[in-house]
């Protein structure tokens, strides 16, 4: 019982500090014995998207001369993911961020692109935490 | 027993997702799956739509559901190019841009109606129903 104790708590803590929003619930309502692994696969689907996208940014801001309909192309992919998963925190960065690159601002991307990856890599870390306690619930590991 | 033959009977809705991201495929699968009596056919990009549709004829599709963003062609011009063999399939434009001037683009070019990502089972059960497929 300490995992689940343990599983709502973390949930109960990302919806409050608002690094969720209620997409997550739908993702959480879509989940059911045809398909028991949905959450964890859209969860995977999005560290690795967000990984590679703010990869990929870092790379397009580090040149002289910032090609910012890229850099917006890009964060609008992870504002999309983000909203998908119900990524709040993040997805609201990036609606800052897309901004600044409308703007063609590159000192405020870079300064918008170190807030997101922060947030995203909180949020993967908790998510990382929260597969392995629904692991141990189901099972798959020994307490 | 009626109400089981009529479910029988009741012919699967064919839905063509167009969309390349791997994610949104994830989330529109789950959420047709869930309504239930959909046959679910996917194109990664407008030309795909577009290639999909004109083999498949008039009649291929009964709903497509295409994102705006996507490589090789976007869906505004896969929505001009799917109108333009003269198909009528419902087609509702779906992006995480929200503007007025982005659903604009969407309707002149032929769309019918247009969704804001993510999509969500309300959203989903609101199209079914505006386009009588529910």
């Amino acid at each position: 019982m300490a995992a689940a104790n343990q599983l709502t708590a973390l949930l109960n803590n990302m919806y409050a500090t608002g690094l969720l929003d209620e997409q997550f619930q739908q993702l959480q309502m879509l989940q059911d014995s045809s398909s028991p692994d949905f959450v964890s696969e859209v969860v995977t689907l999005f560290c690795q998207d967000g990984e590679r996208i703010i990869g990929e940014l870092a790379k397009l801001l580090e040149k002289p001369s910032v090609d910012f309909d890229r850099v917006d192309a890009f964060v609008h992919q992870l504002k999309g993911s983000s909203a998908s998963v119900g990524a709040q925190k993040v997805k609201n960065t990036c609606i800052q961020f897309r901004e600044f690159c409308q703007s063609r601002s590159k000192d405020g991307c870079l300064k918008t692109l170190d807030s997101v990856r922060t947030e995203f890599y909180d949020l993967r870390g908790k998510f990382q935490t929260m597969l392995q306690l629904e692991r141990q619930l189901q099972g798959f590991y020994p307490k | 027993m009626a109400g089981a033959a009529a479910a029988a009977e009741r012919r699967a809705i064919r839905v063509l997702l167009v969309e390349d991201e791997e994610i949104h495929r994830v989330l529109a699968r789950a959420l047709l799956r869930a309504g239930g009596g959909v046959v679910l056919d996917e194109a990664g990009n407008g030309a795909e739509a577009v290639r999909r549709v004109r083999e498949g004829g008039a009649g291929a599709y009964d709903l497509i559901l295409t994102d705006r963003q996507m490589p090789v062609m976007d869906g505004h011009e896969a929505t001009r190019q799917i109108r333009a063999l003269g198909v009528t399939t419902p087609i509702v434009g779906l992006s995480s841009d929200c503007l007025a001037a982005d659903v604009d683009a969407f309707i002149k070019a032929g769309a019918d109606d247009f969704t804001p990502k993510p999509l969500s089972k309300e959203k989903l059960n609101r199209i079914l129903a505006k386009f009588n497929l529910a």
